[in-house]
């Protein structure tokens, strides 16, 4: 299978039963557990999440963002519904330069990204308060969890872990605009 | 009492780094990776046949271990268990990819003695791993299971989601057609 094996044998079982992969896998699979665990200890912390210590709270932050989009679904079930307007100016933000990302720095994101910003007050609007409540809550921690990563990232710019969750944390808070839209779109047609 | 006293010991060192690992110790895990990885990627690689889709399943069989750590009942052996994973990973992967091979579930003529996959000579390594290369799906996942790594008739047939006269049926073929292509008989 790989270098030739002129041993000979009588039965199948004298054949090698343990093959060495050629390159170390370990690392890889760290890693993925890593970023597993990282949700998964985010979501089991919960509420307790504002009380981690500054190291791990850019991790935990980053973690619950994973969550943000089941609750925007969630959400969508019960549309449509009427509303106030939303008290949430405070959500638009500029995409900072720092994003290790080519496509985070793409016009075309760019340009998408300040389009569902202008329009979530009014989409917001027409989603049942309680959705509406879900969704400001979502893209409050997924600010924070922008910030801390940036932040974490500043201290140590070449980590790819740190980079993965960033471009997760900015691909979730698109989501999460994409679907208000979808759902704010679906209410008007009811 | 060094490291290399500990892993000489009696202790169940192996059950003691499940429990580790189940803890959350991804060090722990790394150790049971480290033991077993060669055992799960020569699986994977007999089953695929491609060193790179081997590594995949071997990558995915350990994190999905890991993920699954809580299910794993320390009654059994730990490396059974993930070779059960291994085998999913490999199949899960391949319906992507391929066809499914259609084998009736046929009943074989039972043998009277379990056939110990003898060869009548000598055979090079190198020219055996090609022949089972060279077998069909299912009868080369059948023999690699059973005869190279030892799993009964029932316990193949569970791991490759089958019933087990269709895995007699694939070891039977599988027989066959090493019978052909190494040019010996294969007891």
């Amino acid at each position: 299978m790989t270098e030739r094996d002129t041993r000979s044998v009588t039965t199948l079982r004298d054949l090698p039963r343990t093959i060495e992969p050629k390159a170390d896998l370990w690392p890889q699979i760290e890693a993925q557990i890593a970023r597993r665990d990282t949700v998964r200890a985010a979501v089991a912390a919960g509420g307790a999440r504002r009380g981690a210590a500054p190291p791990l709270r850019w991790l935990a932050a980053a973690a619950m963002v994973g969550c943000v989009a089941v609750g925007v679904w969630i959400g969508r079930s019960v549309l449509p519904g009427a509303g106030s307007a939303p008290p949430l100016a405070q959500a638009a933000r500029p995409v900072p330069a720092t994003v290790p990302t080519a496509w985070v720095t793409d016009p075309r994101y760019q340009r998408q990204h300040e389009e569902l910003m202008r329009s979530l007050g009014t989409q917001l609007a027409t989603l049942p308060p309680a959705s509406r409540a879900k969704v400001v809550a979502s893209l409050a921690t997924i600010r924070q969890a922008k910030q801390d990563i940036e932040s974490a990232l500043g201290k140590d710019p070449g980590n790819a872990l740190l980079q993965e969750l960033l471009v997760n944390t900015y691909q979730d808070e698109m989501r999460v605009l994409t679907d208000v839209r979808e759902a704010s779109d679906a209410g008007k047609g009811i | 009492m060094t490291l290399a006293q500990v892993e000489d010991s009696p202790i169940d060192w192996e059950g003691a780094l499940v429990e580790r690992a189940r803890a959350g110790d991804t060090r722990a895990f790394e150790r049971l990776y480290r033991e077993h990885t060669g055992r799960v990627y020569g699986l994977c690689l007999r089953m695929t046949r491609e060193p790179h889709t081997a590594e995949d399943c071997t990558q995915e069989t350990f994190i999905n271990a890991w993920r699954a750590l809580a299910q794993f009942e320390t009654r059994s052996s730990f490396g059974t268990w993930l070779h059960r994973i291994a085998v999913n990973v490999t199949l899960a992967k391949r319906r992507k990819t391929a066809r499914d091979e259609l084998v009736p579930d046929i009943e074989v003529e039972e043998e009277g003695v379990e056939p110990d996959w003898t060869l009548e000579t000598p055979v090079e390594v190198q020219e055996i791993e090609e022949a089972i290369g060279a077998l069909p799906e299912g009868a080369r996942d059948a023999l690699v299971l059973h005869a190279l790594y030892g799993y009964s008739h029932t316990e193949a047939a569970q791991m490759l989601g089958v019933a087990e006269g269709t895995c007699k049926a694939q070891l039977h073929r599988a027989r066959r057609l090493l019978r052909e292509r190494l040019n010996v008989e294969v007891g």
